[in-house]
């Protein structure tokens, strides 16, 4: 008898775990979300495995050194012929390597199946194609620009410049009130080159800026060594926090928080990092750097997921793009999703004014220009940022800087 | 004499020339026993580091972006690129070279004082000891986050008690200017090293006779003097050790590197050990990478091979 | 004579003064570390470093180890140690062997070639191990650090354990040999209980180094539950760089562990180093 229980218990046992043994897909999902991040996004992944019990998903997250170590990472992990099958990229350059060497599943096919192409704005999906091939979803419209601090503005009598010769105005009466008029860190080069790419687009205007990053025109012309020189005068005349090249971009906000400087080029994550860093957003105003051009561009660029050509679980990997990048997902958890490229999503303007005043920009008409790293691969990149560097510290002059520049372009575009 | 009752002499010497044999030939019997016991390391040996070491060789004549086929045979180009064309590599080179001269001199001229002042028979030595040495178990990584940290120019912690001792003027930017980033990372370098010279000058000292000292004090020899003629030659093995453990360590530095300046600002801490991580895996030069590696590779060699020799001949 | 003594006695309290006002310095960052690591942000920005904290946050050390996930790191680092350091050391110890105590005609040469690798930078094999990880489908596994960390580091276990071993008297070995022992027996019956300070020196220097080990983690893994600390130490500081407090006490999960060995086993430690540096 006993033995008869036995059985038929073990027998129940078997054809139940038959049942809900169907195989589980895991994707592991690579990106770059930072802690608070990451927390916002344990939800959507767990609302995701619920309407899909047979797919798992696996985070992964490299954070805080932006485009420095977690394309490194995700080398690795190709080079290993075992990648992520879902990842975060940024676009342009950063995404180059990566698809030249045919790390990237092509979603054209995806894109017209699954209606992609009228979810997100047109300048995001064409900056994410190459060689007209469509080889990443828009994750995020990101439009960056000079946070700032309102208490710091308000008490020296400052308000938002609408010229340049007014930003020069800002900084002169910030300096004679002892404050730094901006804050900027230096590791990896990028958040420093934020402010040079400003100047470049204000000293030499939209088209010669997009043919300077085509390498199309040399760098060793006046506007580009203007660009440089406003740079300079910057620092020598002290509006920026010294000594930052060493100091990392995320503790570039610090001396913002503690009101020894009054401005950072940041983008809508920083309302975020605000709330993180127990400090009130209410103390603090947007505005974009005016660049005394018509039309008066911005810096902004697309953020993407793609997938790897070597993962075993593409069609689970299209089925949680699509979960995560559709406004209905969106709209359930928008601490997940500010600054999306979904259109119509806009985060709760009561509680993220700021970011609300970007994306609104961001899902407009206005134009915008990439960040120079997304134009560059890496090896130009950093001669670009040894020349930014050189420049801080007085071993190059604006124009040394702008010629030795253009040497590096041209025996780089020999060697490619 | 009886035949059968020999002088124990021979007995002892007979029976003795018995066991020789009897080992001999049982050791004959098996002269493969040496190999088989050298076999699992050899495998790991050669496996994984000799191998690697001569496939990297022959890549390096190739221009690879290491994940494709290897089709680009370049010959010596990468490395006539390395050393008379590329003027990071140079820089590289030349940073290797003063950290390396810096540790030969700096972290052992501590060492030894450190151990001269611990080799009194005083109370709490051990304690000292570990606490000197205690810098030097750290993980690099950890070491340089934390000294990044501290040399903050703004609120880190050495800017912060220079300015609040009156001693503002000596505040700097330490990481972030191109003329103190590298001092300032060999000066973190120096505070994690001086815990081996140390101990090996320790032991060393605690190695010279006391009776060498008694002689030369009976020759009227003052501090001075008996420092110099005896206990800086009566150091010599552990001169030798710590000079070629620097000159190794001094080359392949890494770590330190890449978390507190990640070769910048500009380009002015780039080592050859970052930099051939940066042109094999963020530059995709993989056969470049690999030169660079090799030239880490024989400079080191060079230096230790006399050390190597001398070691194996005890 | 008294006198001396006396002379002798001032500059002792001298030094020593000066050895622990050095040690002190000596330890200031560590001490700096452990002060941040236990308050909130806030009041690290306003009493500074060194100011006592207001309040114990102890809670900075259980975010760092949960969502910071140090619980992983830890477990894999341990689990690399406790696979890579007793078979090295065993591998090296049976190659180190035959080398004391043996005569064969490869012995010095074997033992050469052997020490080369003490001077072979790791750069060197970087880029080949990545590929021979992927065709051995090993990569992105902790299985792929422990093939070229024990080939590291067979040169200086070999050195000292030969070292060791030669100090061991002969006549031991041969009476073994004479009474029928095989080879293999007198090694794990004779050598190895014999040398066991040499055995314990080794297995801590090689724990430490291998708990601190970066760029070859850094190249060979990418997945985070397959991170060692230092690399995830590394991804840490990248996500709290501006919450020094949670950082530092991530700072002090890798360190504490390291320093407490050290602390109690720094008696071999320093004996393993000298033994084989040193007399060789």
């Amino acid at each position: 008898m006993k033995s008869l229980i036995c059985g038929a218990f073990a027998a129940a046992m078997l054809l139940g775990s038959g049942a809900l043994a169907q195989d589980k897909t895991t994707i592991r999902f690579a990106n770059t979300f930072d802690g608070p991040s990451a927390e916002n996004w344990e939800p959507v992944l767990q609302a995701f495995m619920a309407a899909h019990p047979d797919i798992e998903v696996k985070s992964e997250s490299v954070a805080g050194s932006g485009a420095a170590v977690y394309p490194d990472v995700l080398r690795t992990s190709m080079a290993s012929g075992d990648p992520a099958d879902v990842f975060f990229l940024w676009g342009g350059s950063i995404a180059k390597p990566f698809i030249d060497a045919g790390q990237v599943e092509p979603l054209d096919a995806v894109f017209a199946e699954k209606g992609w192409a009228t979810r997100f704005p047109a300048w995001t999906v064409s900056r994410l194609q190459q060689d007209g091939k469509q080889y990443g979803v828009p994750f995020h419209g990101q439009g960056m620009g000079f946070f700032y601090r309102k208490d710091l503005f308000a008490q020296n009598g400052i308000t938002e410049p609408k010229t340049y010769a007014e930003l020069e105005g800002v900084c002169s009466k910030l300096k004679a009130a002892n404050i730094y008029c901006a804050s900027t860190g230096g590791k990896f080069g990028w958040h420093v080159m934020r402010l040079v790419d400003f100047f470049i687009e204000a000293a030499c205007g939209p088209d010669v800026h997009d043919q300077l990053n085509a390498l199309k025109v040399s760098w060793d012309q006046p506007c580009v060594v203007d660009a440089y020189g406003r740079f300079k005068s910057w620092i020598d005349n002290g509006w920026l926090v010294p000594d930052f090249l060493n100091v990392a971009p995320d503790d570039a906000r610090i001396p913002v928080y503690q009101g020894q400087a009054a401005m950072i080029v940041e983008g809508p994550w920083f309302e975020g990092a605000l709330k993180q860093n127990e400090q009130d957003s209410a103390d603090y105003g947007f505005f974009m750097p005016p660049t005394d051009h018509e039309p008066s561009r911005y810096s902004a660029f697309p953020e993407q997921w793609m997938i790897a050509s070597g993962s075993k679980h593409k069609e689970a990997a299209v089925t949680f793009i699509d979960f995560i990048s559709s406004a209905d997902t969106q709209k359930a958890f928008p601490d997940a999703f500010g600054a999306s490229a979904t259109i119509g999503i806009k985060p709760d303007c009561t509680a993220n004014p700021l970011s609300c005043q970007i994306t609104d920009i961001v899902q407009s008409d206005r134009p915008a220009y990439p960040p120079t790293d997304q134009a560059f691969e890496k090896e130009l990149m950093d001669s670009f940022f040894e020349v930014q560097d050189s420049i801080v510290a007085g071993k190059l002059t604006p124009a040394e800087g702008a010629k030795l520049f253009q040497e590096r372009a041209e025996a780089w575009k020999a060697k490619s | 004499m009886h035949p059968d009752r020999q002088p124990m002499a021979e007995i002892a010497s007979n029976s003795s020339a018995a066991v020789n044999t009897r080992a001999r030939s049982r050791f004959t019997r098996n002269t493969l026993t040496p190999y088989l016991f050298i076999a699992p390391a050899m495998v790991f040996y050669l496996g994984f580091l000799i191998y690697p070491m001569f496939v990297s060789l022959y890549t390096s004549l190739f221009d690879w972006d290491g994940m494709s086929p290897l089709v680009e045979f370049v010959g010596l180009n990468n490395y006539f690129n390395a050393l008379f064309v590329d003027e990071v590599t140079r820089q590289a080179l030349l940073n290797n070279v003063w950290w390396t001269l810096g540790a030969l001199t700096i972290p052992t001229v501590i060492g030894l004082t450190l151990a001269l002042g611990l080799n009194r028979n005083l109370p709490g030595t051990v304690v000292l000891r570990t606490l000197f040495y205690a810098p030097s178990v750290l993980p690099l990584v950890a070491v340089g986050i934390i000294w990044s940290w501290m040399y903050n120019p703004n609120f880190g912690a050495i800017n912060v008690i220079l300015k609040s001792s009156g001693l503002g003027f000596l505040a700097g930017s330490w990481l972030s200017g191109f003329d103190t980033a590298l001092p300032s990372a060999f000066a973190t370098y120096t505070w994690g090293s001086i815990g081996f010279p140390m101990i090996l000058y320790l032991a060393g000292l605690q190695g010279i006779p006391k009776d060498y000292y008694e002689a030369s004090r009976i020759d009227g020899a003052n501090v001075w003097q008996q420092f110099w003629h005896v206990t800086l030659p009566g150091l010599r093995e552990s001169h030798v050790i710590v000079l070629s453990l620097s000159v190794i360590g001094g080359f392949k530095v890494f770590d330190l590197i890449y978390t507190m300046t990640y070769g910048g600002p500009g380009r002015v801490t780039q080592v050859l050990g970052t930099w051939m991580y940066f042109q094999s895996f963020q530059y995709y030069h993989a056969g470049y990478g690999a030169a660079l590696a090799w030239i880490i590779a024989v400079i080191i060699l060079l230096v230790a091979i006399p050390y190597i020799r001398h070691m194996s001949k005890n | 004579m008294s006198s001396q003594r006396a002379t002798l006695r001032t500059s002792n309290i001298i030094i020593l003064t000066a050895l622990i006002l050095l040690s002190l310095l000596w330890l200031l960052p560590i001490i700096s570390v452990l002060l941040t690591a236990v308050r909130s942000q806030g009041d690290l920005f306003k009493s500074g470093i060194f100011g006592w904290p207001k309040a114990f946050r102890w809670d900075n050390f259980v975010k760092a180890w949960d969502a910071g996930d140090f619980s992983i790191y830890f477990k894999n680092s341990l689990f690399v140690i406790l696979m890579k350091v007793p078979l090295g050391i065993l591998v090296s110890s049976l190659a180190a062997y035959p080398l004391a105590k043996m005569s064969f005609r490869m012995n010095q040469p074997i033992f050469l070639f052997l020490l080369i690798g003490l001077a072979v930078p790791i750069q060197v094999a970087l880029q080949p191990l990545v590929v021979m990880m992927r065709e051995l489908g090993l990569s992105n596994t902790l299985f792929a650090l422990l093939p070229p960390y024990i080939a590291f580091g067979i040169p200086l276990q070999v050195l000292v354990m030969r070292g060791f071993f030669r100090q061991i008297p002969s006549e031991l070995v041969e009476a073994a040999r004479v009474d029928g022992a095989s080879e293999l027996t007198i090694f794990f019956k004779i050598m190895v209980p014999l040398s066991v300070p040499a055995l314990a020196a080794l297995a801590i220097i090689d724990t430490l180094a291998t708990w601190n080990e970066f760029l070859l983690a850094l190249v060979l893994i990418s997945e985070k539950e397959s991170r060692t600390v230092p690399i995830g130490l590394m991804q840490f500081q990248g996500e709290h760089s501006s919450d020094y407090t949670v950082l530092m006490a991530g700072v002090a999960i890798s360190i504490i562990p390291v320093l407490i060995i050290f602390l109690f086993l720094q008696r071999y430690f320093v004996t393993g180093l000298t033994a084989g540096a040193v007399k060789g």
